[in-house]
């Protein structure tokens, strides 16, 4: 029997039971249809948080730090379970930061693929206001280097380079607060935002002071709905009265965190693993995505486990039917045996009947689960995620469309093994007499 | 208690030439149909052998004995056994699928199975929407179409009126003689048997009676 014939039979064969094919076959697209919708959702979902991250540590960062704990991220790091962790020679341990010293700084600048090293500056904004407003809100201040501020798309306006003096990108969010209407309305208007020096943090005396800064450009909405963007240098400034440390990023004293950017991210990993080789604390933007990788992974291992259930009923489903069609076509089996038919040839013949109902069924669910995705990604952007515009929650890729089909299709012929077992085990001359 | 050993078919000691008519009668359970199982391939001597043109039967595979049953035998049944939901060519066509002849030569072939048993015209025709005589003409068309050696046919005609019965007989007897073909046939009808060239007899699983009547 010749591929093709294989195909025409089966098909035909569910052809001619139409409702009862049916319903098994729903049985599959139900199945189908949950696995698919479930992992494409997680998918648009893990998306959407790693580009997030990835604007936050790009993938082409490798962030060092004096101490080798303080990146230690997971549950042990945390002092979740596990026990407590020894701290090495003459580090502080937990996570206190030293400044890094210059030779460290001269090994990491050393180390192959490294294109530039900037400090990580750490500074802590009180409030953010319009010039001429008195309504002030939360803000988070982040100096960037250029590389890293074009990585979040702008609505309006433009970037800032690291050469840029008191101009500023503002999060999308901003926008209604400050009561613009259009994100161009608030392009060329000063914000102030208030800095008051850290040793209030432990409520120690300090000073505060005002910083004002000319909006240039509006982002897209993101995660991050307090960022306010500024460049290296502003920051730097900053820093050094937040910290009350006027030689702060100096040669004197160096950051305690250091920005490394790679020539490419493929080498993010071996150049973590240098700077972990000198002693020093290392995190890319792989660790953080691990992390969410695993999260996720587990999430949506737990939802598809509702839609295998249904696919493991439907595999019953499938067996039942072929029993069916064994018994009805008996007689039938035994005029193929008679014309020719081997044993292998009826049991192929079921067999690919079973993966004609798995892959029919397959295809039709992920076709629901596309079109139900779409529809939800349409829904939500048009509502709640509406300033989300980059944000595909619902996701197809490729090999999930195959992948879920290949599934069916392999439930379905493990189901069909017995019942076409039981076809060709048939004895031919009792078949012929069988009414 | 224990279980009592019937044997279907004991000490059958026959010989076939090529292209000869032979009858096989006898009362229901003396073996005939057994012995034509035997002989086409679907049953297997637990003891013996079977020789068809110089192929033993009683040491072939399940694949060798399927492809033997496809090119080597046609057989013929009193109930017909055809497909309800297939047209005669489908029908007719049948053993070619497993033959992997490719689908358009497939129909062609089974067309002129078709016109060769004079059912040209009803070539579209499901089993339902024809005569008894009809259906024994698709079910002989099926039969012949893969080429055969041998005709096996089981009481043909059991189900058919006598009109009919003759024309089916009139057809299995031509196929003999024009086309050399080797025709075994069961049946009670002694008037069928009588156009044989040779007439067994059987009884008990054992040929009683031996008429050649060339």
């Amino acid at each position: 029997m010749s591929f093709a014939d294989l195909l025409r039979t089966a098909f035909s064969n569910l052809r001619r039971r139409k409702l009862r094919s049916s319903l098994t076959i729903l049985a599959v697209v139900i199945g189908a249809g949950l696995v698919s919708l479930l992992v494409s959702l997680g998918i648009g979902v893990q998306g959407f948080l790693t580009d997030q991250v990835r604007s936050l540590l790009p993938s082409d960062v490798v962030m060092v730090a004096s101490n080798p704990d303080v990146f230690q991220i997971g549950l042990e790091g945390l002092g979740i379970g596990g026990n407590p962790q020894p701290i090495a020679g003459n580090q502080t341990g937990g996570f206190t930061l030293q400044p890094l010293t210059q030779q460290e700084i001269q090994e990491v600048q050393g180390i192959k693929h490294v294109a530039r090293i900037d400090p990580f500056i750490i500074l802590r904004a009180d409030s953010v206001r319009l010039q001429g407003s008195q309504a002030r809100f939360r803000t988070d201040v982040r100096p960037q280097p250029d590389y890293q501020v074009q990585l979040v798309p702008l609505v309006a306006g433009k970037y800032i380079t690291d050469q840029t003096r008191g101009e500023c990108i503002i999060a999308n969010q901003y926008l209604e607060v400050f009561g613009f209407n259009s994100p161009e309305e608030a392009l060329g208007k000063e914000v102030i935002i208030q800095v008051t020096q850290a040793a209030s943090l432990i409520g120690l005396p300090a000073e505060t002071r005002e910083y004002s800064f000319t909006i240039v450009g509006v982002t897209e909405k993101t995660l991050s709905s307090t960022e306010i963007v500024i460049s290296l240098t502003d920051g730097e400034d900053m820093s050094r009265f937040w910290a009350n440390t006027p030689d702060l990023y100096t040669d004197k004293i160096p950051a305690a965190i250091l920005q490394v950017r790679i020539d490419s991210s493929q080498y993010a990993d071996a150049v973590a693993q240098e700077v972990k080789g000198l002693g020093l604390g290392e995190i890319t933007s792989a660790d953080v995505l691990g992390i969410i990788g695993t999260i996720f992974g587990i999430i949506q291992a737990i939802l598809s486990a509702f839609g295998l259930i249904a696919l493991g009923v439907a595999s019953l489903s499938i067996v039942n039917t072929l029993i069916m069609s064994v018994y009805e076509r008996t007689r039938e089996i035994g005029v193929m045996k008679a014309v020719g038919a081997s044993k292998g040839t009826i049991r192929i013949l079921f067999t690919a009947e079973g993966a004609a109902i798995g892959f029919l069924g397959g295809a039709i669910g992920v076709a629901i689960a596309y079109v139900l995705g779409f529809v939800i990604d349409r829904v939500s952007r048009a509502t709640f995620l509406k300033d989300f515009q980059s944000f595909n929650i619902s996701v197809f890729p490729w090999w999930l469309i195959v992948g879920v089909i290949a599934l069916t299709t392999i439930i379905a012929i493990l189901a069909a093994l017995y019942p076409a077992h039981r076809a060709a085990g048939l004895d031919p001359i009792e078949s012929l007499r069988y009414e | 208690m224990g279980e009592e050993t019937i044997n279907a078919l004991a000490g059958v000691n026959l010989e076939i030439s090529q292209g000869e008519f032979v009858s096989i009668a006898g009362p229901s359970g003396s073996g005939k149909s057994t012995l034509l199982n035997i002989i086409g391939g679907l049953d297997s001597p637990t003891k013996g052998n079977i020789t068809v043109d110089g192929q033993d039967l009683s040491k072939a595979s399940d694949s060798e004995l399927s492809s033997y049953r496809n090119k080597k035998v046609g057989f013929v049944f009193q109930t017909f056994n055809l497909q309800p939901t297939y047209n005669a060519l489908e029908n007719v066509a049948l053993p070619l699928v497993f033959a992997k002849v490719p689908l358009g030569k497939r129909n062609q072939i089974a067309k002129e199975a078709l016109e060769t048993v004079g059912l040209g015209d009803r070539v579209r025709h499901k089993p339902s929407e024809l005569s008894g005589g009809e259906r024994q003409r698709v079910g002989i068309a099926r039969a012949l179409v893969n080429n055969p050696k041998i005709l096996l046919a089981d009481e043909p005609t059991g189900n058919l009126d006598s009109k009919a019965r003759e024309r089916i007989m009139e057809l299995l007897t031509e196929l003999n003689k024009e086309r050399g073909l080797t025709l075994l046939l069961v049946t009670h009808d002694l008037e069928s048997a009588r156009s044989a060239d040779r007439m067994l007899h059987m009884r008990d699983g054992e040929i009683t009676e031996a008429v050649d009547r060339k």
